[in-house]
């Protein structure tokens, strides 16, 4: 899932200030997955903002809702009423549902409630951890299936480094393993070590982020 | 500006957990007035049924402090019922001091076989604990 987390409260609070009536829009997809974004977490927030805005003396009125997903026209359509009669909008949905919701509204001032962080899986309840860094060249084939480009700190293809740790942990930290430490293991598991001997073509980052925006286009599926 | 703490007679919200009554003891939703305290009693059948956004809720609609009654940790009927309840009054009390707002207007008292009368004195408990920083500000300002 895509994860976020709440920007700090006091830059929450800094964006709202002098606004009249305000749209928090959740979105009941990736971020409520990751406790950011969804319905209790907007209804957590609002009241939270309310009151330090009243506080201060400055206060604003904030409606709410939460999308079925807000990276999606159509859901957007459902909220066009209650957005025309608000002077902003917050969103603590992703970057992708934010710009889309901004994209729909260009008219009202719009402010980005989390911060998008990663491509994660719920490890455990509480725990998100990175699995992909959508590199545009996927080699989950050839570290059998662990991925050293977002789980590996300097993403090297060709690790282990010298900052593993003895306890087989990354340099960076006790609680993030190394990732090339988890391949070698799977690969001796499976009695295929020599694989990772194998000469490897230049990996293709020009189909990553750095590569610049990315634009898929499918010819079949266009109108 | 806090009231004289004479005048002052804050309204504290109280989730209590149901397992927490005395075996004997009538469970009990609505007001219980206390020695200068007004308590409100909301009965829940697990402390983990309270969620963040209901204590933020209770405390925007002018409740002037929260008392979470839980079982012991050791003894929740639920497991981690008990345990997670206390995680998660001690983050709404982060947020509330990130926000800039009395952290202290949230508590938690732990307790088993207790009767009306001794969930209500935690109430005063936490009364005592808000009294110095006077009633709830945001009291008639969000709706």
């Amino acid at each position: 899932m895509i994860t976020a987390e709440w920007k700090p409260i006091p830059e929450l609070v800094g964006y709202l200030r002098g606004h009249q009536k305000v749209l928090l829009l959740g979105c009941a997809t990736c971020v409520a997955e990751c406790a950011a974004g969804g319905e209790r977490e907007v209804e957590t927030l609002a009241p939270l903002l309310r009151m330090a805005l009243a506080k201060e003396g400055s206060p604003v009125e904030i409606i709410t809702g939460t999308l079925e997903r807000q990276c999606e026209p159509e859901f957007i359509e459902p909220f066009v009423p209650a957005a025309e009669g608000v002077d902003a909008i917050m969103s603590l949905a992703c970057g992708i549902g934010m710009q889309l919701l901004a994209e729909r509204f260009p008219q009202i001032a719009f402010y980005p409630g989390v911060n998008t962080t990663s491509l994660s899986l719920r490890e455990a309840p509480g725990l998100w951890t990175t699995r992909c860094a959508a590199c545009g060249d996927c080699v989950l084939g050839e570290t059998f299936g662990l991925c050293p480009v977002s789980r590996c700190a300097k993403s090297l293809l060709n690790g282990p480094c010298g900052g593993t740790r003895t306890s087989g942990s990354c340099e960076i930290s006790e609680d993030t393993p190394c990732i090339w430490n988890l391949i070698v293991e799977r690969a001796k598991a499976r009695g295929q070590l020599d694989r990772l001997s194998a000469v490897r073509r230049p990996k293709d980052w020009s189909n990553s982020p750095a590569g610049g925006p990315k634009r898929m286009l499918r010819e079949d599926l266009r109108p | 500006m806090a009231a004289p703490a004479n005048k002052f007679q804050p309204r504290i919200t109280v989730l209590y957990c149901r397992q927490c009554l005395a075996a004997d003891a009538q469970p009990f939703e609505g007001r219980r007035p206390g020695q200068g305290f007004a308590a409100q009693l909301v009965l829940l059948p697990c402390s983990s049924k309270m969620q963040v956004h209901n204590l933020m809720r209770i405390l925007e609609k002018g409740a002037d402090g929260l008392q979470l009654v839980a079982c012991p940790d050791n003894a929740c009927q639920h497991l981690v019922g008990s345990m997670r309840a206390g995680k998660r009054l001690a983050y709404a009390q982060g947020l509330l001091q990130q926000a800039g707002l009395e952290p202290e207007r949230l508590g938690l008292a732990r307790g088993q076989g207790l009767s009306l009368e001794s969930i209500t004195e935690m109430a005063g408990q936490r009364a005592e604990a808000v009294r110095p920083l006077g009633p709830n500000p945001l009291k008639g300002v969000s709706s």
